[in-house]
């Protein structure tokens, strides 16, 4: 098999919490990621699903070294870019660029839509030369769909998905291997979420890109991914190829999110078996002992408090080849199907 | 019939001229009723019931025409001291976004009791028990204590359960939910709608649910109102528009939602982008990008058609439409 393109080991980040005002010290730490692993290979399209809270933020961060980790790697190509600095981390981050959520912050309202996109050449000189800049950035306009003649709008002269466009465009300014989108769509409009999703596909093949993406929307994340990870309070709990999460999960953290999605299909809200967990998400200052889920589950057992479950195919699986046979991070996993399937007519 | 809301206009004075936020819009709720009202940003479902709920900012905004029929009175010709009686007794309202609906600096229990000292003239302390009693029934764990909590103390969820139980308080006939689990995460929406439908159903109330989330409103309305350009664009019971919708904006809302249980290939994405509310595309609003649009559909404005008793489209096309 080819080598991944990128690689996550262990990643964690814990936050400090400090208290005092002269003699700060050190009572304890918000663990916001607390080892993940995870590779991604080229061409290929990793979805991170989970609710707020869970880490996947600070992981994409992380990612695009924005944050750096409190321990733990991150390879790409089978390099540790956590510990370069200066020329050689530079090199990296113009081949690792991020997507952010919210196109109305995330862009310079005092800057015009060239000079934004146009941005990244001034950093990687050697991307673009300067006098070819404006044609770059009109190619790029281009390219995820805008009138190339707008290079000299305000951001605020475009609506919510034309932005999210703008940011896109800047993530490819740099021709990137790998881009990193943090909810890219779920600030916008359902009519313009297709779009935008359906632009991110095509310049995926396009452009050979790989693609994490993050989002806490199950049905968006199903639709674009190759392969999925299921978040929950810093770790990834279950993780395998599409159809492996979607109808065969085995965690029922898992089975409780796929199962709480609403369905546009009235039909479909007689037959269907709801999980509803009890509770709130704990606080990451505060992880359970064992299994960190154990405190909303309805399987929970004494084993769960004692001993944390390694993200690996199941015993039960082991011996199994089916798609239920996929690492799953619990002492008792067992296959369940929440995911009505489509009705043959 | 509890609501009637008869060929409703409101626009808004901005710099740039007016915008017509809302366009004659009519629908009903019934008791013990759950009507979905969906519709994308600037389609004026969150504006039409801000002018049911009498809470529209004027100026800038202006009726300007239509009736709202309140359990057989016209709202709109009552007195703001008559009108403030129907909110909170007659009608309450619930918003997206608990944490910015909440008074910071004043503890959940007095902001609960406040509704029964004001409309109900009940002391301080018996007022606190009420409010224990509201979020017990909205299921907050371990409400005696919590009363005296403030909003920050408590997690999303549990704010929008404060907020239900606010609503709820007065028992009113009819509530107002305008996209009340936009800001949750999935378990936790799941957690509140069902707490909205099991109260509703017990309290027989009508519910207005405001949404964009096409997955929220076939899980739990009875009927649906489709906005677009502030106008009801199709209006069905819930079976019926998610099998054969009867207009072309709602087949595309429909068909560019990604689905669980199917990976498809490309996503139909309806072309072009919402309307601008200042210039108004002239005939059927949706023309420019609707994929069915004739000659006739840029020059008239097409009525609600009726498709059968229950159903209505605003399309000149509907009957070709509903074949797909």
């Amino acid at each position: 098999m080819a080598e991944p393109i990128l690689e996550a080991r262990r990643l964690v980040k814990h936050y400090p919490l400090m208290r005092g005002v002269l003699f700060k010290k050190q009572v304890g730490a918000v663990k916001a990621v607390d080892g993940v692993d995870f590779t991604l290979d080229r061409g290929e399209t990793l979805g991170i699903v989970g609710e707020s809270g869970c880490g996947k933020s600070t992981v994409a961060r992380m990612l695009v070294n924005l944050e750096r980790p409190t321990s733990g790697a991150i390879l790409y190509k089978g390099e540790d870019v956590t510990r370069l600095s200066g020329r050689a981390l530079r090199a990296v981050r113009r081949n690792i660029q991020m997507v952010f959520q919210d196109p109305y912050t995330s862009l310079n309202p005092r800057m015009t839509v060239g000079d934004i996109i146009g941005e990244p050449f001034d950093i990687h000189p050697e991307v673009a030369p300067k006098g070819d800049r404006r044609r770059r950035v009109q190619e790029l306009l281009d390219v995820v769909g805008l009138n190339p003649e707008y290079v000299n709008r305000y951001p605020h002269q475009f609506s919510g998905g034309q932005r999210q466009r703008i940011g896109i465009a800047r993530g490819l300014a740099l021709r990137p291997e790998i881009i990193v989108a943090d909810e890219p769509v779920s600030a916008l409009d359902v009519s313009v979420q297709a779009q935008v999703i359906n632009l991110m596909e095509r310049l995926q093949n396009e452009f050979d890109l790989s693609y994490v993406f993050i989002a806490h929307d199950l049905s968006i994340v199903r639709h674009i991914s190759d392969r999925v990870g299921v978040m929950y309070l810093g770790r990834i709990v279950e993780t395998g190829r599409d159809a492996e999460i979607y109808d065969h999960p085995t965690h029922p953290y898992t089975q409780a999110l796929l199962s709480a999605v609403p369905v546009p299909d009235p039909e479909a809200r007689e037959h269907r078996e709801r999980i509803i967990l009890h509770g709130d998400v704990p606080s990451p200052t505060n992880i359970p002992s064992g299994c960190r889920f154990r405190t909303r589950c309805w399987k929970a057992r004494e084993r769960c408090a004692l001993e944390v479950p390694a993200l690996a195919v199941p015993e039960a699986f082991r011996r199994a080849t089916g798609p239920a046979a996929h690492p799953s991070a619990c002492h008792f996993a067992e296959e369940k199907h929440v995911v009505p399937s489509e009705q043959p007519e | 019939m509890l609501l009637e809301v008869r060929d409703l206009h409101v626009e808004f004075r901005t710099r740039d001229g007016i915008a017509r936020a809302v366009n004659g819009v009519t629908y009903r709720v019934d008791a013990g009723e759950t009507l979905a009202v969906l519709g994308e940003s600037g389609s004026g479902k969150s504006v039409t019931a801000q002018a049911v709920m009498g809470i529209l900012d004027m100026p800038p905004g202006r009726i300007t025409g239509g009736e709202i029929l309140f359990q057989g009175r016209d709202l709109l010709k009552l007195k703001e001291s008559e009108r403030r009686e129907v909110r909170g007794a007659g009608m309450a309202m619930i918003f997206q976004d608990a944490l910015s609906s909440l008074n910071p600096v004043l503890t959940v229990g007095d902001q609960l009791g406040e509704m029964f000292v004001v409309h109900r003239g009940m002391s301080r302390k018996d007022a606190r028990a009420k409010a224990v009693e509201l979020m017990d029934r909205v299921r907050i764990p371990g409400a005696k204590e919590r009363v005296r909590q403030y909003p920050h103390q408590f997690s999303g969820g549990m704010r929008q359960r404060i907020m239900i139980a606010m609503a709820m308080a007065l028992e009113p006939a009819l509530i107002i939910a305008d996209e009340p689990t936009t800001a949750l995460d999935v378990t936790v929406q799941a957690q509140v709608m069902d707490l909205l439908a099991e109260l509703r159903r017990e309290y027989r109330m009508g519910l207005i649910l405001i949404t964009h989330d096409l997955g929220v409103v076939a899980d739990v309305a009875d009927r649906i109102a489709v906005m677009y350009a502030g106008k009801i664009v199709e209006s069905a019971p819930v079976h019926d528009i998610y099998k054969a919708p009867a207009h072309p904006y709602t087949r595309g809302l429909l068909d560019s939602v990604p689905r669980l249980d199917q990976k498809g290939q490309e996503l139909y994405a309806i072309k072009g982008l919402p309307p601008n509310l200042l210039h108004i595309p002239s005939g059927c609003p949706f023309h420019p990008r609707c994929p069915m649009a004739q000659d006739v559909c840029r020059t008239d404005v097409p009525p609600l058609y009726e498709v059968d008793g229950e159903r209505g489209s605003a399309c000149h096309f509907w009957r070709e439409c509903l074949d797909g």
